[in-house]
């Protein structure tokens, strides 16, 4: 298979503004994939990756990855997901290779997959390597905030030949998110504590997506300076801290968030208990650099300044 | 050994040779069915035809096999060689029977390296090897000067000052692993649970000559641990350089045992229990024990790792999991039924 196309897909780059130069460059390669089999691009950790195009069969290696390629209408070509991949739900009927953060090679490689989808952040690199040798094309990804979330959907769709879709749902979450800033602006910020465990105490710093999510929807992130990326928090700390909103992530609706809700009712000298704002949110709508990540923003926001929404 | 004697044949290398054998064959058997199972289905036919080379060079059963399994068997079966053997030695040089090769600190020392290494974002393939590799000096190293005095070498004093390392080394682990909280922190815990998935031939052909190497040494050794084993005083009397055994086989054995586990992580149990079912199936004199031990010990980290890879398939558990989850009921049962077989000798 002779790959000749080169286009420069760095998807760190592709802001709002260079969107028109994505299409573009979009435009040629689609010329290009009638012509040839595969075309190249660049993936987060800058090799040229060549691909079928387009490809057919496609795993995902974490689960904000699968959600995206199902928002992308891809999901008869996933032939593989992780563990963790439960949305939507009929994403875990796929075979499963392995965790995240533990793959099973043995699996991906008799899966025979064309095209598979990594996170810098989560996989291995090593998997990589072993994939490389059976030749299986591996493309790496690193959304790490709302927006490269966004572009990430972008890149996915160029990758497997669907540009004009990405860029349709790109554009849609887009201007829900700019809803969402257009709606904070100018009103005082909440200081939110983002609670991500129940025991111990942890919450998030400034690197990561929850920590942007709370900025977009107008608040402060009160654990943003913490050194360590997942800090512990002690309970003390919160007390001083005076979050005006206790935001509790986690996936199940009843029982332990009831019983962290009873536990901060303990304390009134937060301000958050005093008003009653201490909330649950679902940690998957907010931990995964995915589509839904942007439901999640505007859940969050309206938890924020509910008086915008009367 | 006059209580062993009674109901033995008398030990000659013939039988050593015949029993080892036996159980070469037994480990050749355990490795071979390993080969064959796995989360991806791949026919006895598909293997044979990869051994015969008639499969082509582009056959995903190919790398399957031979790139994904093999490797990870045959680390599996040096690790768990090495793991036995130095348990045998240290439980004899040590003369107490909680001794595994780990008890000097080699385990924490070598973690302790892995987890910088994992820290400083090195891989497995050299940095994370060798960073274990010196963490593992640096343990023996402290362990021998600090617990040897003008006097010589006491089993207790060499004892205590690995358990204290372990203790230091394990509470710098466990503040490493509190600030970190990303992916890196998977890899840590995956480590110190042992973790052969990673293995490459290239960490086989360093392993390997270290370990024919160690355990040439170390089998010369017998007929001096089995009298060390009766008595430190009655050793000497007999003419034994117990000082001299002593260091030799300390140092050889954590040497070995630093090479593995950097390489392997960190996997227990296999250390302490295989050389305890060797003495109960084949008794206690050195010269048998050292070679059936260290068999059973590839053949037992062969099985179990493989039990690792598909009981939740595809998922994997720790294979530490599997070594304590499986080895330590069944050997309650042989201790309750037979004794340890600790003080016969």
């Amino acid at each position: 298979m002779e790959c000749w196309s080169s286009a420069v897909l760095e998807q760190w780059s592709i802001g709002r503004k260079s969107r028109s130069a994505l299409v573009f460059i979009a435009g040629i390669l689609l010329l290009w994939a009638s012509a040839s089999p595969c075309a190249a691009f660049k993936d987060a950790l800058g090799r040229e990756i060549s691909v079928p195009a387009p490809p057919k069969r496609l795993i995902a290696l974490a689960p904000n990855l699968t959600e995206i390629l199902y928002a992308l209408g891809l999901g008869d070509r996933v032939v593989g997901v992780t563990d963790h991949c439960n949305y939507p739900p009929e994403a875990s009927l796929k075979p499963k290779v392995g965790s995240y953060v533990h793959l099973n090679v043995e699996q991906i490689i008799s899966l025979s997959p064309d095209l598979v989808i990594g996170t810098v952040d989560g996989n291995e690199r090593y998997v990589l390597d072993l994939l490389e040798q059976a030749h299986i094309k591996v493309f790496f990804v690193n959304p790490r905030n709302v927006r490269q979330a966004i572009e990430t959907i972008s890149a996915l769709g160029l990758v497997c030949g669907l540009p004009e879709r990405a860029r349709q749902i790109a554009d849609a979450l887009t201007l829900r998110v700019n809803r969402v800033v257009e709606v904070v602006r100018d009103r005082t910020r909440p200081l939110v504590f983002l609670q991500i465990n129940i025991q111990p105490i942890m919450s998030v710093n400034r690197n990561t997506v929850h920590h942007d999510l709370i900025r977009l929807a107008g608040g402060d992130n009160m654990t943003a300076d913490e050194p360590v990326t997942y800090p512990r928090i002690g309970l003390e700390e919160v007390i001083r801290g005076k979050p005006e909103v206790i935001l509790v992530s986690s996936m199940e609706r009843e029982g332990r968030f009831e019983k962290a809700r009873q536990d901060w009712m303990q304390w009134a000298s937060i301000p958050a208990v005093q008003k009653g704002r201490v909330h649950l949110i679902d940690s998957d709508l907010i931990d995964r650099p995915s589509p839904r990540v942007v439901d999640g923003l505007e859940i969050m926001v309206k938890l924020f300044h509910p008086e915008a929404f009367k | 050994m006059t209580n062993d004697s009674l109901h033995k044949p008398p030990l000659t290398p013939g039988r050593v040779f015949r029993l080892s054998l036996i159980m070469a064959f037994l480990l050749l058997l355990v490795g071979a069915a390993s080969l064959l199972v796995g989360t991806a289905e791949v026919s006895l036919h598909k293997v044979m035809a990869l051994v015969s080379g008639a499969a082509g060079p582009d056959d995903p059963a190919r790398l399957i096999v031979l790139r994904i399994r093999l490797p990870r068997i045959l680390l599996a079966g040096l690790a768990g060689f090495s793991l036995a053997l130095g348990g045998v030695v240290f439980q004899a040089l040590l003369r107490n029977p909680l001794a595994d090769p780990f008890i000097l600190g080699v385990s924490s020392g070598s973690a302790f390296g892995a987890v910088i290494g994992i820290l400083l974002g090195f891989t497995f393939s050299a940095g994370i090897p060798l960073m274990s590799f010196a963490g593992a000096l640096l343990a023996v190293f402290l362990v021998l000067a600090l617990g040897t005095r003008k006097m010589g070498m006491e089993s207790s004093t060499i004892l205590l000052t690995g358990v204290i390392l372990n203790a230091f080394f394990t509470a710098v682990i466990m503040f490493f692993i509190s600030i970190v909280s990303d992916s890196r922190l998977h890899t840590m815990l995956f480590w110190l649970y042992g973790d052969l998935s990673q293995s490459r031939y290239a960490s086989l052909f360093i392993l390997s000559p270290a370990l024919i190497a160690a355990s040439l040494i170390l089998f010369r050794f017998a007929k001096e641990l089995n009298l060390i084993t009766t008595g430190e005083e009655i050793a000497l009397q007999l003419g034994v350089d117990v000082e001299k055994a002593k260091k030799t086989c300390l140092v050889l054995v954590s040497l070995l045992i630093g090479l593995v586990v950097s390489f392997s992580g960190l996997i227990g149990f296999v250390g302490l229990i295989v050389p305890h079912l060797a003495r109960m199936a084949f008794g206690s004199d050195h010269r048998l024990l050292i070679p059936v031990a260290s068999l059973g010990g590839a053949t037992f980290l062969i099985a179990a790792d493989t039990l690792a890879r598909v009981l939740i398939s595809p998922s994997e558990l720790p294979v530490g999991v599997i070594t304590a989850f499986l080895g330590a009921p069944f050997f309650l049962y042989l201790l309750r039924a037979r004794g340890s077989q600790w003080n016969r000798s």
